[in-house]
């Protein structure tokens, strides 16, 4: 079986899944994008958590790396 | 009494603008997920890993994969997120002194940290029951075997658990202005009571059995009565938790 093989077998399970994650990945990149100041961190770095790290990275920009007023 | 209503609902509230609540529901929607289709999957990436030549003989997966994944995403990473979103819950507010209105009104102390423990808890609770909900109704549908049969059996220890568990982030947050505290102290706790399970002799009363058990539990080859000692010491480790968290909180400048 190749890959497209195995995705298309579980197409139920890819596509909420895919949505999700790049869902939260995009809405984590335009509010780092959005803002100069992060309570911890610069920009480069959340990027980068962002991208590689999936979902953990856009969970913790939002939770300790926004700033709040 | 009256005021710690007040304040769950300012604290629910609190979630909610945050986009805390929203989080853990994306997150453990992803752990639902994911945990069968890892489960689906492993076979096929062992068998890409291992290149054409040789042919490994793996048993289909079965429902029992499935729970196992389940049971690896919550414990090893989601209660880390989760003690990461509570950590900062009391020491946020002492920090940037938004109590000091609220407790000269006449705000019980206690009532700070009864709400906040409930609210934290009552997240703990959706958290763990969507991504069962969720892993449960693709586990039906791609699994329908007959292996896991005592799935619900598995699964509310995680909630008992997540009484102490909470209950010690609380306190770590409590402790001091750093925001970082409370998800220390709980992954300290967690450590200790690993530490513990070496021994022999304590591993029945160790709280730790809610967590390493479930499988057993799971496929049924263990009995619930086996870690009923181990869920009675938690309940209790909550409340001592707590009331010293009140205890911290009333000695405490705000």
């Amino acid at each position: 079986m190749n890959n497209a093989n195995i995705v298309m077998d579980n197409l139920p399970l890819f596509i909420p899944l895919i949505l999700l994650e790049v869902g939260l990945d995009l809405a984590a990149l335009i509010h780092i994008f959005r803002h100069k100041n992060y309570r911890y961190g610069n920009r480069i770095l959340w990027v980068l958590l962002t991208l590689f790290i999936n979902p953990i990275g856009a969970i913790l920009y939002f939770v300790i790396g926004r700033e709040t007023y | 009494m009256i005021s710690t209503w007040y304040f769950i609902r300012k604290e629910v509230m609190e979630a909610w603008r945050n986009y805390h609540i929203l989080m853990i529901t994306i997150v453990f929607v992803i752990f639902g997920i994911s945990s069968p289709l890892f489960a689906k999957l492993t076979p096929e990436i062992l068998k890409m890993a291992s290149g054409s030549g040789m042919t490994i003989k793996m048993p289909d997966p079965t429902s029992v994969d499935s729970w196992q994944q389940y049971f690896k995403n919550i414990i090893q990473i989601g209660i880390y997120v989760l003690t990461v979103i509570f950590s900062s819950t009391i020491s946020n507010e002492i920090s940037r002194g938004t109590l000091v209105n609220l407790v000269a009104k006449g705000l019980p102390r206690y009532a700070i940290v009864l709400s906040k423990y409930i609210v934290a808890y009552a997240q703990w609770c959706l958290a763990v029951l969507i991504a069962f909900l969720i892993s449960w109704g693709y586990t039906l549908y791609y699994f329908p075997d007959s292996k896991s049969p005592n799935v619900w059996t598995g699964v509310w220890p995680l909630l008992v658990f997540g009484l102490m568990f909470v209950a010690v982030t609380v306190f770590g947050s409590t402790l001091g202005k750093s925001n970082y505290l409370g998800f220390l102290a709980s992954v300290i706790v967690f450590i200790i009571l690993t530490l513990l399970n070496l021994f022999k002799d304590i591993k029945k009363y160790n709280p730790i059995a809610l967590v390493t058990d479930n499988m057993s539990l799971v496929k049924g080859t263990e009995n619930i009565s086996h870690i009923m000692p181990a869920i009675w010491i938690t309940i209790v480790l909550a409340l001592v938790t707590v009331y010293l968290s009140v205890l911290v909180l009333k000695q405490k400048k705000l």
